[in-house]
């Protein structure tokens, strides 16, 4: 089930991200609603589960964007991996816990993606992208979870983001 | 169905599963073998990423056919997006409107005296053109072909649009890409029906600029692709920049941009980190958080006096 869910789902919140998304950017910053479900889903499914679907979540932004191959991949997939270090240890019940954790998760993965540019040669001044991009994307994806969470966790109890493994 | 269960093993590493969430991963394969797996993939993926950085020059068949599929639906995201945030954002506006609205009759009445002194220097100055027979009228020396911005860079690092316009059209590469207002950036990739724009905003753009009051030359380049900043690099110390002082295109030798396009403004000047040279932020002329058409050069045509 998820294997049908989950590539739509993501396809949907890129286009979103490449469009819609750029009118409600705050001084140039937009949420990231791919890497909020990747974080949540390793929230509820554990670290491989997170990582896994964080690595195909990625791919299909690689794919799509046609830019630096890898990068939303391997992204994705710590940002899955670290969500999946809660499962189990966090309390999922509330949304506070949730927004929290995808804020976390997001400084870390966004940290990530910094030290890859610097590895293919983009160069960003370290000060700016904790302050410019890293810290403002983490507290923005942290407010959207935390208006989303209900939603994704009464989705995920009633089955509707589906239970099953592929 | 094989893939189903081999593939969620890599990211198993040394790690022991929750007990009903493990049974379905049950396998024959041991932690040193998972290991190997997840850094074949690894290897695979930072491959990829490497060899990707050669060919940005042009989209892959796969992301350039998925690009013309998806431009209509993007166009039309967009359009809708525009108008979701101007609808959230009206009350937002309506608080400050009448504050706002004094201002602006304030500043409209400083702007008439002001024009009026500009339609004499304006005259004077089309007079002394005229003496000259010199033409600096950039939008004479240009082909332009207008397209309507289709989408954005899909994170916050890197500063890239999508325009609707592509190699059918007679975009290529390497083409400026600008609007009245002044440079937005170059064609780095086209497709079918669209084509990428680098940004100037992109820390991977540097552009040949001069200051135009001390005709001081520099680099523009970009701070990151989401935040509309830039820094204009490698000025001379002995030709600094004041405040306020308008950054223009040198159009040198070699250079895809024109000369004397619009680039911004000197907001504050400082020593670069070597100490050597100076460098100075600019706000540019173009807002480009609410990009929606710009112009791309097709031709250029330089007049010579």
């Amino acid at each position: 089930m998820r294997a049908l869910y989950f590539p739509v789902l993501v396809l949907g919140f890129v286009l979103l991200q490449f469009t819609a998304l750029n009118f409600i950017a705050i001084n140039g910053v937009k949420p990231d609603l791919v890497l909020i479900l990747v974080i949540l889903n390793g929230f509820f499914l554990g670290t491989r589960e997170g990582a896994f679907w964080g690595f195909i979540g990625g791919i299909l932004q690689d794919l799509i964007g046609g830019g630096y191959f890898g990068l939303y991949a391997l992204t994705g997939m710590a940002a899955g991996y670290l969500g999946g270090l809660a499962e189990g240890r966090l309390y999922r019940e509330s949304r506070l816990i949730g927004a929290g954790l995808v804020g976390a998760c997001t400084f870390g993965a966004q940290l990530l993606f910094y030290l890859l540019l610097l590895l293919l040669n983009v160069r960003v001044s370290l000060l700016h992208a904790l302050t410019g991009v890293i810290g403002p994307v983490s507290v923005y994806n942290a407010l959207v979870a935390l208006i989303c969470y209900g939603l994704f966790y009464r989705l995920r109890r009633s089955g509707l983001l589906g239970d099953g493994y592929f | 169905m094989s893939i189903t269960v081999t593939v969620p093993l890599l990211f198993s590493i040394a790690e022991t599963p929750a007990p009903e969430e493990g049974d379905r991963y049950v396998s024959g394969l041991s932690t040193g073998k998972k290991l190997l797996l997840l850094g074949l993939l690894l290897v695979v993926v930072v491959t990829a990423l490497r060899y990707s950085v050669g060919g940005m020059g042009r989209f892959s068949p796969l992301a350039s056919s998925l690009r013309d599929i998806l431009s209509p639906i993007q166009r039309g995201m967009m359009i809708a997006g525009r108008e979701l945030g101007d609808f959230i954002a009206t009350p937002g506006r309506l608080i400050g409107l009448t504050k706002r609205y004094q201002q602006l009759e304030e500043q409209n009445s400083q702007l008439e005296s002001q024009l009026l002194q500009f339609k004499e220097i304006s005259e004077e100055n089309s007079r002394l053109k005229g003496m000259l027979d010199f033409s600096t009228n950039m939008a004479s020396q240009m082909t332009t072909k207008a397209a309507a911005v289709t989408g954005r860079d899909y994170g916050n690092w890197l500063g890239t649009i999508t325009i609707n316009k592509g190699a059918a059209q007679g975009i290529n590469s390497n083409m400026a890409v600008i609007t009245p207002a002044g440079l937005v950036g170059r064609v780095t990739r086209v497709s079918k029906n669209t084509a990428e724009v680098l940004l100037i905003t992109d820390s991977r753009s540097g552009v040949g600029s001069m200051v135009q009051e001390t005709r001081a030359p520099g680099i523009v380049e970009g701070v990151s692709g989401g935040k509309g900043s830039l820094v204009v690099v490698n000025i001379p110390p002995d030709l600094t920049p004041s405040p306020g002082d308008r950054v223009i295109t040198s159009g040198l030798d070699g250079s895809i941009f024109p000369k004397g396009i619009p680039i911004g403004t000197v907001r504050n000047v400082r020593k670069d980190e070597a100490g050597l040279f100076k460098m100075a932020d600019v706000e540019p002329y173009v807002d480009f958080n609410r990009l929606e058409e710009v112009l791309v050069v097709t031709s250029l045509t330089l007049k010579t006096p």
